[in-house]
């Protein structure tokens, strides 16, 4: 099938497509953003905004610290919350940390858990729409990423991507700023390994210690030791977050 | 409110294209040259005219001006608040600014006074009681106070104040009206209750022959709707164009 | 506008004072995403008109009592600049026309925005006209269109609009300034692209309702063009991947 972009209201499918970005007026379901069709002909969002899903993998940066929880900063209207009774260990205005979203009101409050802070890095914001093509089919982008620059990488569903400060950071930055501008294409994949190639050769500089050698600490309820990692950014390159907006 | 209109009943017994009783007073204001006051149902609205010298515009050095404000005044509504107009209040003057203006019911190219001075008619609404539907009753009392518009007498390039020529008589008397779309019906000079759950709003200005004015508020609608809504506005004109010549 | 209507000759051997058949459109030039800051932008060359539209949120309510908890507010500022016309520096700042017309630019696009799935933020939409030459408004929706789109603000339609008008005593398409200041009347349209629903509908001098029903088929054709110019636009940029530098 060709790939072709597509317009807000046009139609992508008959029936109820349980889709995100998409609109669904009881008998056909329309794009509500402006998409693609991909080769397989399936509808994928170009732009979004991002909203929240219970089950997401978000990215924040703590902004508030209050008795009852700390807010977190998630690239949204409003910040998520993170009560304090969910976790045990104290977290600092400023600190990175990846959680999940576990509860969302009808106003879009968010509520955190499963929350992990992240070790000293930065973060970038990155369309949340093309999050699934960084993370590519079977977390392959993702790890690719990792192991060319060198660094661990966590991205959230919100389009926050928390990045190593022991990764190539000017490397890592060039090839997420490709991926971002070519997410729609075919072979971005090969694209971006043969410029990873280009930069630092065949070998790539895979962290001692695996993914998680730098200790990305859990704050969680669970009381993991940190041994599993419990986030890889394993979403498929097609299961992007989101809801279908329609008729309810 | 929905269930009940698809019955064809408005909660207050009208028809949907009946209007509530309309009425006018012209004259309640002896300092203006010209006034009345409009009413449909309870909704009220003052329209005074005051007649100056004014400059002409640049790209217009012969002719008059008109120009129309319109005042949401606080007491009117629990709704409105003291404070520069906000957006109804402008968007009301404007509407029927462009009905007096396109009807071509003043002739300003009469306004000129000498080089650098034509006359300039002031018309301001006055929003007393809002009950729903201030645009027709606003169009209502403009229309009817250019009705009773007085000239005053002009003298070397000055007004000599009390004194009148004659009467303005407007040559045409447009009217507006605004309608609200509930599923596939137009109802016409919504009341409060019913602009708080309408969904489409649209008014339009007639003559006698013409259309003289449209603007749409919240909502959609197609092509059809919009000339069945024309044929309406025409109708209930005529009614009130029949109650402003009595 | 009907008093001077003999003064200006409009129509000289059924052609417009611009060359132009009744029913042809001015050049039209779409650019997307002029303004990167901005969540979505574009850029409208029509005749002779310059409009640039930005757009941003949905994002947290300011005032924060004003927010609805039900939807996203659409707040939409059209402004005129003070050296947008020909005549004198006007003044800066919102005048009761801006302030009306960027009341229809709204309730036009109320329709299309799916705004419930934002509650408790806006989104802003600033249009900022830089040079005028008739048809400002309609040039805006088309515009603004385009930047929401880009935005990835959800929804339900993309919008096209289009003033049709009646110069020297004939019904025409997309008037330009001197058709607008000295032709008989004048009536904007926007018509949303899928379900053919008018969004905006204005309307001054005067005119039969025959006239009305010829304006209106008028337009449609001509937001059909319009739309066809907003579509390549969108493509072009997402299909180039990049922005090419914008010619202003």
């Amino acid at each position: 099938m060709e790939r072709r972009i597509i317009l807000p209201g046009e139609k992508i499918a008959e029936g109820r497509l349980g889709a995100p970005n998409t609109y669904y007026d009881g008998a056909v379901t329309y794009a509500a953003v402006i998409g693609m069709v991909d080769d397989e002909g399936r509808y994928i969002p170009l732009e979004n905004r991002y909203r929240p899903v219970v089950g997401d993998v978000v990215v924040g940066m703590v902004t508030d610290v209050r008795h009852a929880g700390y807010e977190v900063e998630l690239n949204l209207p409003h910040g998520g919350f993170i009560p304090t009774r969910d976790i045990r260990l104290t977290l600092q205005l400023g600190d990175f940390v990846i959680c999940r979203v576990k509860t969302v009101n009808e106003v879009g409050d968010v509520d955190l858990g499963e929350v992990r802070r992240l070790p000293k890095g930065k973060i970038i914001e990155f369309p949340s729409a093309k999050v699934p093509r960084l993370i590519g089919k079977k977390s392959s982008m993702i790890g690719m990423l990792k192991d060319y620059t060198g660094g661990d990488i966590m991205v959230g569903n919100n389009g926050y991507v928390w990045m190593s400060e022991k990764s190539d950071m000017p490397l890592l930055l060039k090839a997420i700023a490709m991926i971002e501008r070519k997410a729609h294409k075919s072979g971005l994949t090969d694209e971006i390994a043969n410029f990873l190639k280009s930069q630092v050769g065949d070998k790539p500089r895979t962290p001692t210690g695996g993914e998680t050698g730098e200790g990305v600490e859990s704050v969680g309820e669970e009381g993991e030791t940190g041994a599993e990692p419990g986030y890889k950014n394993e979403q498929s390159e097609s299961g992007s977050s989101g809801e279908n907006y329609g008729q309810q | 409110m929905n269930n009940t209109l698809a019955k064809g009943v408005r909660f207050d017994g009208r028809k949907f294209d009946e209007y509530r009783p309309i009425s006018v007073q012209k004259g309640v204001i002896k300092t203006a040259e010209g006034s009345a006051m409009g009413k449909i149902g309870e909704t009220l609205v003052l329209v005074a005219t005051k007649i100056d010298i004014v400059k002409p515009f640049s790209d217009r050095p012969r002719e008059g001006v008109l120009v129309t404000n319109s005042e949401l005044l606080p007491l009117a509504s629990p709704g409105f608040e003291p404070g520069p107009p906000n957006e109804d209040s402008i968007e009301v003057a404007r509407v029927v600014d462009r009905a007096l203006r396109s009807a071509e019911c003043v002739d300003l190219s009469s306004f000129f006074v000498e080089e650098e001075k034509v006359l300039g008619i002031y018309v301001d609404l006055y929003v007393m009681n809002h009950a729903g539907n201030f645009t027709d009753a606003a169009t209502l009392a403009a229309t009817a106070a250019l009705m009773d518009t007085k000239m005053p007498k002009v003298e070397n390039g000055k007004i000599i104040r009390g004194e009148y020529t004659g009467m303005l008589n407007p040559t045409k008397l447009p009217t507006t009206t605004t309608m609200i779309k509930v599923g596939d019906n137009w109802l016409v000079d919504p009341s409060r209750d019913e602009e708080r759950v309408l969904e489409t709003a649209l008014t339009i200005g007639t003559t006698e022959e013409h259309v003289c004015a449209m603007q749409k508020g919240k909502g959609s609608l197609s092509k059809d709707e919009l000339l069945a809504a024309i044929d309406i506005a025409f109708k209930r004109g005529d009614d009130i164009r029949r109650i402003l010549k009595d | 506008m009907a008093s001077s209507e003999s003064k200006v000759p409009l129509i000289i051997n059924g052609k417009r004072t611009d060359g132009r058949d009744m029913e042809d459109l001015r050049n039209l030039r779409i650019e997307v995403g002029v303004i990167p800051e901005a969540d979505g932008s574009a850029f409208i060359e029509w005749g002779g008109n310059k409009i640039v539209c930005g757009v941003y949120g949905p994002r947290e309510c300011i005032p924060r009592h004003g927010a609805s908890p039900y939807h996203a507010l659409i707040k939409c500022r059209y402004m005129m600049s003070p050296f947008a016309s020909l005549e004198e520096h006007s003044r800066s700042g919102p005048s009761r026309r801006s302030t009306e017309l960027s009341k229809v630019i709204r309730e036009a696009f109320e329709n299309l925005i799916l705004a419930d799935k934002f509650p408790n933020t806006q989104i802003d939409v600033y249009i900022d006209v830089l040079q005028a030459d008739g048809g400002t408004r309609t040039a805006s929706v088309a515009v603004a269109a385009v930047a929401l789109a880009n935005a990835g603000i959800p929804m339900k339609d993309m919008v096209s609009a289009v003033a049709v008008g009646k110069a020297g005593g004939m019904l025409a398409l997309d008037l330009n300034k001197i058709e607008d200041n000295f032709g008989q009347s004048d009536m904007p349209l926007a018509m949303s692209h899928r379900d053919r629903k008018l969004l905006l509908v204005q309307m001054d001098g005067l005119l039969t309702r025959d006239e009305v029903m010829r304006i209106l088929d008028m337009a449609e054709r001509g937001c059909d063009k319009v739309h066809e110019v907003q579509a390549e636009a969108l493509k072009r940029f997402y299909e180039k991947g990049e922005g090419e530098t914008v010619k202003w």
